[in-house]
Formats: C-alpha cells, structure tokens, sequence
C-alpha cells in the first residue's frame, strides 16, 4: 500500500549508487531506451553531478523529469519518457 | 527538444600525456547518450591514441586503460577520423590504426569544425 505522500509509483527502476559521471547519464539513456512512451523511470544517484547532468541529459532528449529530490543516499529522479 | 546538434572533439594529445586522453572519449560517449552526435578527430601526436596496440597499455590512476574508454565510445556510436598528414609527420602507415578509426586530410577537419556546433580541443 502506498499513502498520499509517497512518490509516485515508477514502472522501472535504475540503481546507479556509487556510479560517478558519466555512467549515470548513460544508464538513464539505455534505460528510458527500452521503455515505452509514457512509461516512468526511477533513477537514484549518489554522484554529485547526476541532478545538473540529468537536467542536461533531459534537455537535449525532450526527456521529462517529473520530480527530483533529496534521499539518505543521494538524489531519486522519476523520468517520463515523453518520445 | 532541439534539433540533432553536433559536437567535434579534436585530440591532439598522445600516449606520452595520459591525463589528456580519457575527456573527449567520456564526453563524445555522453554527447550520444544526450542524442548529440559527436565525432573524435586526432591530429599531431593524438594520432597515436588510435594506433593499434598503444591504447590497451595506457592508463591512469584508478581508470580503465584508454583502450577500454575508446571501445566504450565506439560501441556508444563515436565516429572517429585520423589525420593522414599527422600520420606521416608521425611515420605511422595507414594500415597500423584500429579500424574503426578512418583516415582523413585537412578539407576534412576544416569541414567538421564549420559543420559541428560546437568544439573542443584536448
């Protein structure tokens, strides 16, 4: 069971904890690749350069990060594949 | 979304400066991934990055041999060109490159860097 504040339910999730630049980015490629349109992708990320690059990443892509935010290991972003 | 950009990298540092080696090949794999194409151009001594055998003995630090960060590159899409003038000046033959590097002359480098939107030289 999920209560009203819990984040939104992603339909794949990507571990890339203790991966360091650029290896976030490319996973979160390869992944949202084998995705379909509409689908969402949890991606949690220790590397300091994951929010800017991820930002980045999904404004060259038409790529869609619906929310991003602080955990205990580091950042969770939910990404919508939008194309 | 914006429309297919393109990003040419243009090493021209060798095997005798490891440190300048692994950018271009982690940026260009990462310009693919951001839907960016992206092409390694060697010149002068950054020929010998692509000749066959050097890489796999060139290493630094805790990083993986350049030789796996260009097999990274390639497997992500990278095109690469080698300069035939840097090759000469340099006395290594055609055939003495890994083949997914091409060979190429000058027009071509000049043609790539009006042609790309963006570039940085290593």
């Amino acid at each position: 069971m999920t209560d009203a504040n819990s984040p939104e339910r992603a339909d794949q999730t990507l571990d890339c904890i203790g991966l360091y630049c650029p290896m976030p980015v490319i996973r979160t490629n390869d992944e949202i690749d084998k995705l379909a349109v509409g689908e969402t992708l949890e991606v949690l990320a220790d590397d300091p350069a994951a929010e800017a690059d991820l930002e980045a990443w999904a404004k060259r892509t038409g790529q869609k990060i619906l929310e991003m935010g602080k955990t205990d290991e580091g950042t969770r972003f939910l990404i919508k594949k939008t194309k | 979304m914006i429309d297919k950009k393109k990003i040419l990298y243009v090493q021209t540092s060798g095997v005798d400066t490891p440190k300048r080696l692994y950018s271009p090949f982690v940026l260009a794999m990462t310009a693919k991934a951001m839907g960016i194409d992206a092409t390694i151009y060697f010149l002068g001594s950054g020929v010998t990055v692509v000749k066959k055998g050097a890489a796999e003995n060139v290493k630094e630090g805790s990083f993986p041999t350049v030789k796996e960060i260009i097999n990274q590159a390639i497997a992500a899409g990278v095109k690469l060109s080698v300069c035939e003038q840097s090759c000469q000046l340099l006395g290594i033959e055609r055939g003495e490159f890994i083949p997914e590097a091409k060979v190429v002359g000058a027009a071509t480098l000049n043609d790539l860097v009006l042609d790309a939107d963006g570039t940085m030289w290593f």
